[in-house]
Parts: C-alpha cells; sequence; structure tokens
C-alpha cells in the first residue's frame, strides 16, 4: 500500500491528460449548478470513472453525527449505497483517508486494507480515494477502483482529487444550504403557533432567526391541566440542524416534566438529567416559569439563562433577582433553585435570548441596561415593537433573536 | 494541536492557559482541544486566563466547562488533583450567569489567581476573591 508516489511511468500523455482535465471540468461548471445532490453525485461518478477509465467510482457522506462514511452514490459498486453501506472514520480504506484528510492509493485490496466487504466481493484490485473537503472540513470520501490489476498513477490522483474538490465545493453549498432549510423548517415547526388564550394574560412574542445560521433558540407558552402557564425560553449551544434539532428534543422533554411536576427546578432537573444521558455533550441554556391561573405568582427557575425583564405600573423595569444556575448538559448534578415573585396587575414579564441584547464590543451589562430602559408595562404587542425597535432597529441579526412578553392583565375596564 | 503549546504557559507548578480576544464558534473547537490538552497534564493548577477576552458566547462557556469535565474525570482517584481557576474581567458576568463560577472560583486577576495557594491535594483554597455562595 503506498500513497502517491507510484513508480511506473504516466501511461498517458500530457495532452491525453489536459483532456481529461476538461473531461472533469464539464463534469462541474454548467451542469452542477441546477442539479440536486443526487443528480450531480451520479453525474460527477459517471464523468470520473469514464476520465479514469476505472470501473467503479463512489461517494461516500459523512453522517456528522453517527461519525461514519455512509455510501450514498456508486457507479458499478451501487450495492453499496443499496446495502446502506456505513464506515467508521479511522478504519478500512475510506475511513483512512477522511480520518487523516489525505489521499490513499490501494494497489492490494484485501482484508488488511479494507472494511468494506462489498469491495472484495466484487473483486476489486485497486483503489484510489481522496477526501472530500469543504470549508476546511471532511465531507466525504470519493473513490475509484479497477476490477483488473492496475497502478493508479499520482498524475490520476491529482485528477482524482481535482474532480474531488469540485464536487465538495458543490456539495458543500448544497448540504449547507439543505441543512439551512432543514434547520429552519424544524425551527418554525417547533415553535408555537399561536400564543395559548388566557383569562388573565396577554402576550406577544418576536422571533428572528439570525442571519445565514439558524441556531437553537426556542420559546414555548402552554396551559397546564392546572389551570397554570408554563412559559419557557432556551438557547441551545450551536447552531445549524444539529441545534435545532436538540432544541426540538429538550422542548418535548420539557413539556413532558411540566405536566408531571409543576416545580420549574424539577423540571429543569429532570431535563438535564434526560439530556445528559441521551444527548451527551449538548448544552443549552433554559429558563422555566410557571404562572399561576390568575397570574398572582410565577415561580422561575433559570439554567444559565438571562434573567427576565420586569416592569409594573408602579415600578420601572428591572431584571428579575433570580439565582444564576447551571446550564443544561454541563454537570452531573447540577443544585436548581426556583424564586417566587409576586405579579401585580399590569406587570409585565420580558423573556428574550442572548441575540437581543448581546454585541460585539459592548459589555453585557450595557446591553442589559438597554434593554430595562425600553421595557415599560404597556401591552405586551406594543411593548415587543418598541422593544425590537430601540435593541434591533434596522440591523441585522447575526444570532437568532427570540423576544415573549408576558402580562398581568391590568385591573379595572380597561383593556 | 498547536493552539494547546501557543496559548500555555508555566508559572512554577502552575499552568495559565491564556484564552484569546474572543471566544466564539469560530475558535472554539480549537480552545476546547488545546483546553482538554491542559487539563490532562495533571499540574496542582490549572488556571484558565480570560483577563484578556472581552468576548464569549456560549461556545466558549461550553469549552471551559468540557475542562472542568475533564479534570474532574482526572482528579478521581488520582494522588495529586489539579485545580482549576478563572480568571475574567470582561467576560465575568457570562460565565457567572451560566453557573461557570460554580465549578471554579473566579478571579479577576492573574496575580490574584497565581497568589492563592494551593492545597496539599492540589484543591483550591478559599479565597477572598471567590464570589459568595
Amino acid at each position: 500500500m503506498q500513497v502517491g508516489g507510484a513508480e511506473v511511468a504516466a501511461p498517458v500523455s500530457r495532452a491525453a491528460l489536459e483532456d481529461r482535465l476538461r473531461g472533469i471540468q464539464s463534469i462541474t461548471d454548467t451542469a452542477m449548478s441546477r442539479l440536486d445532490d443526487r443528480e450531480l453525485l451520479a453525474e460527477l461518478l459517471e464523468r470520473t470513472r469514464a476520465v479514469l477509465q476505472a470501473d467503479t467510482a463512489a461517494v461516500l457522506l459523512l453522517d456528522f453525527t453517527s461519525g461514519h462514511l455512509v455510501a450514498t452514490a456508486a457507479a458499478g459498486l451501487e450495492d453499496e449505497v443499496r446495502q446502506g453501506v456505513r464506515i467508521p472514520v479511522g478504519r478500512g480504506f475510506a475511513g483512512r483517508i477522511a480520518a487523516e484528510h489525505r489521499p490513499v492509493i490501494l494497489d492490494r485490496v484485501d482484508h488488511s486494507t479494507v472494511l468494506n466487504p462489498i469491495l472484495l466481493a466484487k473483486g476489486i484490485r485497486a483503489l484510489m480515494g481522496v477526501p472530500l473537503v469543504s470549508g476546511g472540513k471532511v465531507i466525504g470520501v470519493l473513490h475509484v477502483g479497477s476490477l483488473t490489476q492496475r497502478q493508479f498513477t499520482t498524475e490520476e490522483l491529482e485528477l482524482l482529487q481535482l474532480a474531488g474538490d469540485r464536487a465538495a465545493s458543490a456539495l458543500g453549498s448544497l448540504m449547507a444550504n439543505e441543512d439551512r432549510i432543514a434547520a429552519a423548517g424544524l425551527q418554525r415547526s417547533l415553535l408555537p403557533s399561536a400564543l395559548p388564550a388566557t383569562a388573565a394574560a396577554e402576550m406577544a412574542v418576536r422571533y428572528v432567526p439570525g442571519n445565514g445560521k439558524v441556531g437553537g433558540d426556542w420559546y414555548d407558552v402552554f396551559t397546564l391541566p392546572s389551570g397554570q402557564l408554563g412559559v419557557v425560553i432556551g438557547d441551545v449551544v450551536g447552531s445549524g440542524l444539529a441545534a435545532a434539532v436538540i432544541m426540538g428534543r429538550m422542548r418535548s422533554a420539557l413539556r413532558a416534566y411540566a405536566l408531571e411536576t409543576a416545580e420549574p427546578e424539577q423540571v429543569l432537573s429532570r431535563l438535564d438529567r434526560k439530556m445528559q444521558h441521551f444527548e451527551p455533550g449538548a448544552m443549552a441554556t433554559v429558563l422555566y416559569a410557571v404562572f399561576d391561573a390568575g397570574l398572582e405568582h410565577v415561580s422561575i427557575c433559570s439554567a444559565g439563562h438571562y434573567p427576565p425583564v420586569v416592569a409594573s405600573p408602579e415600578r420601572s423595569a428591572e431584571l428579575a433577582e433570580i439565582p444564576p444556575g447551571m446550564l443544561i448538559g454541563a454537570i452531573g448534578s447540577a443544585r436548581r433553585r426556583t424564586v417566587t415573585i409576586d405579579v401585580t396587575p399590569g406587570t409585565l414579564f420580558c423573556f428574550y435570548t442572548d441575540g437581543l441584547i448581546e454585541r460585539r464590543g459592548e459589555l453585557i451589562d450595557d446591553g442589559l441596561s438597554r434593554l430595562c430602559a425600553v421595557v415599560t408595562a404597556e401591552p405586551p404587542e406594543t411593548g415587543c415593537a418598541a422593544v425590537m425597535g430601540a435593541m434591533v432597529g434596522s440591523e441585522v441579526a447575526s444570532d437568532d433573536i427570540a423576544l415573549l412578553m408576558v402580562r398581568r392583565r391590568p385591573a379595572g375596564p380597561q383593556r | 494541536m498547536t493552539a494547546g503549546h501557543d496559548q500555555l504557559r508555566w508559572e512554577g507548578q502552575r499552568a495559565v492557559f491564556a484564552m484569546p480576544p474572543e471566544v466564539d464558534i469560530t475558535n472554539a473547537d480549537q480552545i476546547r482541544q488545546g483546553l482538554r490538552a491542559a487539563a490532562g497534564l495533571g499540574a496542582p493548577v490549572l488556571i484558565i486566563d480570560m483577563s484578556a477576552t472581552n468576548f464569549c458566547d456560549s461556545s466558549g462557556v461550553q469549552a471551559i466547562v468540557d475542562a472542568y469535565n475533564q479534570v474532574h474525570a482526572r482528579n478521581q482517584g488520582a494522588a495529586t488533583r489539579t485545580a482549576l481557576r478563572l480568571v475574567a474581567t470582561t467576560v465575568r458576568r457570562i460565565l457567572t450567569l451560566v453557573g461557570v463560577d460554580q465549578l471554579m472560583p473566579v478571579y479577576s486577576t492573574l496575580e490574584a489567581a497565581l497568589a492563592d495557594p494551593a492545597g496539599p491535594f492540589g484543591e483550591n483554597t478559599a479565597s477572598e476573591d471567590r464570589p459568595a455562595e
């Protein structure tokens, strides 16, 4: 087994190589931009196989959640895809290419060099593969094989790398785009379509996905069988589809625990335990508040999330005094504490995520002060508009922003 | 990972890991790896120095918590334990908010973090700079 340095002279002339190069280039420029990923890969493999006069060609893409390479498209090796071949990164021929981030040429194909039984069963004698790299990260592996004994040359390897690079950039942007669309769709589907109607509460919400990368911000509002009103706001660390998926799981789990116990710290502790067991490594800040049916009191527990801003007709806005708590997913058994606050008629709670207040080059306290300066005990709908106007204005948010206001209906005839 | 070598230095028996001015999703992976390497050294005291850091988002917090968990796991059954300390000024508020100050003492200056003696088993001693519970 060797990499590159084949001793055999290049079997084709420079002119022939340039011909091949044109062949490879033709794969991408015009056709690729209009194809979906499946068509793009099929086209790429056919062209690559033809240009390199190889018998098989295959693309395995990295499944980031499992760390496996998954056979996604193949020419002359279709069983790989049909049987859903998965290769752990670091093992076997393709796994090594992905792990070491470099091309590999195999002139001996047997159990010691490949993991995938289909390659052996097919009778492949020589293999050459390159990593697909997009944005500095390996997103997959492209390889070609020969059914007859053959020494792939460095020139041929360069051609394959060229095809791989072009495929990777097309695939990378395609996958990022699909990821973004999926994440945005998932996020939309998980946010409440309407806020629950209750006699005592007025509510309004704003949600602005971050520019380019969707994160894992979410909010949730629900009534409990007891008539209590549950309010959740949270932010999963990370962005993209992975964060949106975690967010969806946390939202469901939290709703389930909210039915089991009315104690916010209990709900968050159970959520924490669940996350650490089933989603190790994931972290999030979450705040859970339970208002009683008449909105006379609220019990709040925060897992590393910003405290709400509270404003009442009598008092100007200030941050609720809530003990900071360890964020979800961090350590084994974090101590959590719930604080109960009296809520007078007309009092407004403003819940938000960090995108609203964090600006580079500014102290967090300054962002919080700016927020407190603009929150008043006005009706939530106008309150949300005022806060977004003052805090965001015409800036394009780089991070997700979630803003949720809950006001206890003022006493008296006014609506 | 070269990041670990560039960012880590020794002050006697104490390892000091210097965090960059901004910690966010673009460099958090690299920092996590550097911190992991530092956490594995078995130094009696490991100081995460964020005195030059003026922005730290949640991915940075994740890297610090990861270092805590590394040290915590390594300390189990070890003869000499590593005491983790953190120095933060601008980003102190956010670290407190997410509970990092419950995992390790936080100091306002590197001098204060260095001056605090480590216990015989490498544990942190009480520090006046440590926020009251």
